[in-house]
């Protein structure tokens, strides 16, 4: 028999298993017919949204006519990419603000989901452990729709909590919702508020299944809790943060449109920072149908975001080869 | 054993896990508020931790005036969630079973051939423009659902999953001659019974908070879900407030608008809010079965 993958790496498994011939393809087609059945209709999910799809990246050749659509539309050559070039300068913003907006959100999420699961390993209250972390866990749950909505009334200009409390303090209002860079920090703490709770819980188990003889040996050392922290504790959690992060690198480039379309709702005062990629490709394509354009710049991100994913693996293959993705 | 030194950092632990917690409830108090004031005082003095003017008139507007819309979306949202979970826990349970049957010549293949969808894609123009054109989703109930029947990253872990099953019950069964339909059907799937909640729940999640797809898709008010209403909401409210009025479709602009908004968020929340206790749970377990090696 031959030897099992990892079960937990599903990159690990490079197909070396390709039918030889198309005779032996039958005859397992014959044999395993009701596997084939069983995955049908995952592959023709994964056929229609996820590969055909990257075929339709041969709309950056051409000059897209709703009528003809993706393969009837006439050749354009690298005309698109010129107008790419010639108009840099909002896709280079676009890729600044997607870049920029999630290295922040993977810096100060990890920071916190890290601090909480460390801070919660050092409480000995089993049910004071129970219910924040049940607390912590519920803004996951929420859409960002809601979270846009509520955050508009803690940052409403007249109405907000927030002016409110400045004005109460003597401070001048604040018009958050036409401050591009007061408002990057807005999406930052917004972002820690959804999934702090979420992240901890995963360093949180991780530390759980840390063996206690560590710890024990370290108080009858007479170390502090301190000293607990940073010389067992996180140490523990460094791979774990290590892997998080590399797979976080890989989607760099992909940012999350309904999180800027649920608390931004598009304003466009504040799109010199929130115009990520997928933002601009809904702005300009999907909303104003300059369909040329948007697909050079979506070609330039599923290449470039691939190129991150691939270097990502490269670094986890250098740092630890059991890291590595795949 | 606890020096002084100590006995104070645990202390400005627990203070910094229960702001924290605190941090995380305190915006649905505000919107509970909001919902419960009466509209010209939100207006004149602002939003409140405390209801200004306690009153249901908000929710009485709703129910009375904007019930069938409510009640559509509301309706619509849980018949996506019901049909959409539905068909992604059986498409994916049943990819998931294949690429864990142990000598199946093609299941490294098939694996791969799903984990290359999460390195690399066409992105959201190609997406949309097949969607629309090709695969004529555009204003279906389909395509509210049909695009996330096949979460990579849930399929894998069911495939955890179904590995943790001692194989010698499927070979027991082989002898007794089950097909793979059989034993998948019969055996994997109440063997898998805690895998299989947890990807429901994720999916339910998952299908209950989209509105990318009503987004990219929808245009008849019919299809719209209470994420996608509570959006169209949201988003005419700011094109009144910065000056761009003439943009604002037909969509629920209703008399009370602060309240009204803050009467919806609440409503959106509630179902998630009474199930979360129970389901809690099963999500934390989920979490650590899928993240944790070995």
């Amino acid at each position: 028999m031959m030897q099992e993958a990892r079960p937990d790496i599903p990159g690990q498994m490079v197909p070396q298993a390709q039918p030889a011939s198309a005779r032996r393809f039958r005859k397992s087609l014959r044999k395993d017919s009701s596997l084939y059945l069983l995955a049908l209709p995952g592959i023709i999910i994964l056929i229609l949204f996820a590969y055909l799809p990257m075929s339709g990246l041969i709309l950056v050749f051409k000059n897209y006519n709703f009528n003809d659509g993706i393969f009837g539309s006439p050749w354009a050559g690298f005309a698109n990419f010129e107008f790419f070039f010639s108009s840099m300068e909002d896709a280079l913003r676009a890729t600044r603000n997607t870049v920029m907006l999630n290295a922040l959100y993977m810096l100060t999420g990890t920071f916190f989901s890290v601090a909480i699961a460390i801070i919660l390993n050092e409480l000995r209250s089993k049910w004071f452990i129970k219910i924040t972390q049940s607390v912590m866990f519920f803004p996951y749950f929420i859409s960002w729709i809601i979270i846009g909505a509520i955050l508009f009334s803690l940052l409403d200009y007249d109405k907000g909590i927030l002016n409110q409390l400045f004005q109460a303090l003597g401070l001048s209002q604040m018009d958050w919702y036409s401050s591009p860079w007061l408002f990057v920090v807005i999406l930052v703490l917004a972002n820690i508020w959804k999934s702090a709770g979420y992240g901890a819980i995963i360093y949180y188990a991780v530390l759980q299944g840390v063996d206690t003889s560590y710890y024990e040996a370290a108080r009858i050392d007479g170390a502090s809790r301190w000293q607990i922290i940073t010389k067992i504790t996180v140490p523990m959690l460094i791979p774990s943060i290590i892997l998080m992060t590399l797979l976080g690198i890989g989607g760099m480039l992909k940012g999350d449109l309904s999180m800027i379309m649920g608390v931004t709702f598009l304003n466009p005062l504040l799109l010199p920072t929130t115009d990520i990629i997928d933002v601009y490709v809904y702005r300009t394509a999907i909303r104003s149908g300059e369909f040329g354009f948007a697909s050079a710049i979506t070609l330039y991100q599923s290449v470039f975001g691939f190129v991150l994913v691939l270097l990502a693996n490269k670094l986890a293959g250098w740092y630890d080869k059991d890291s590595k993705l795949f | 054993m606890q020096t002084t030194e100590n006995k104070g950092l645990v202390i400005f632990f627990y203070v910094c896990i229960a702001v924290f917690s605190v941090i995380c409830l305190v915006p649905f108090v505000l919107a509970v508020s909001g919902s419960l004031s009466t509209e010209s005082r939100i207006a004149a003095e602002g939003y409140s931790f405390w209801p200004r003017g306690f009153t249901f008139e908000t929710y009485q507007f709703l129910f009375g005036s904007k019930a069938e819309q409510i009640l559509r979306a509301y309706s619509m949202s849980l018949i996506v969630t019901v049909l959409g979970t539905l068909t992604a826990v059986l498409v994916t349970t049943a990819y998931a079973y294949v690429i864990s049957v142990k000598g199946f010549r093609l299941k490294n293949f098939f694996a791969f051939f799903a984990y290359f969808t999460m390195l690399f894609s066409g992105g959201t123009l190609p997406w949309y423009l097949l969607s629309t054109k090709y695969y004529h989703l555009g204003d279906t109930l389909l395509g509210l659902f049909i695009p996330y029947v096949l979460s990579v990253f849930l399929m894998f872990l069911m495939a955890n999953y179904f590995r943790s099953i001692p194989h010698e019950i499927v070979e027991s069964a082989q002898i007794d001659g089950a097909g793979h339909l059989r034993i998948f059907f019969s055996i994997m799937i109440p063997l898998g019974r805690v895998g299989l909640v947890t990807i429901s729940l994720f999916y339910a999640l998952q299908f209950w908070n989209d509105f990318y797809l009503p987004l990219m898709l929808v245009t008849d008010q019919d299809l719209y879900t209470i994420q996608y209403l509570m959006y169209n909401m949201m988003a005419n409210i700011q094109f009144l407030a910065s000056g761009n009025a003439a943009q604002v479709g037909g969509a629920i602009i209703a008399p009370p608008l602060e309240t009204a908004k803050m009467a919806m968020t609440c409503l959106t929340v509630l179902p998630i809010a009474i199930l979360y206790p129970f389901l809690q749970g099963f999500f934390v377990k989920g979490i650590i079965v899928g993240s944790v090696k070995g």
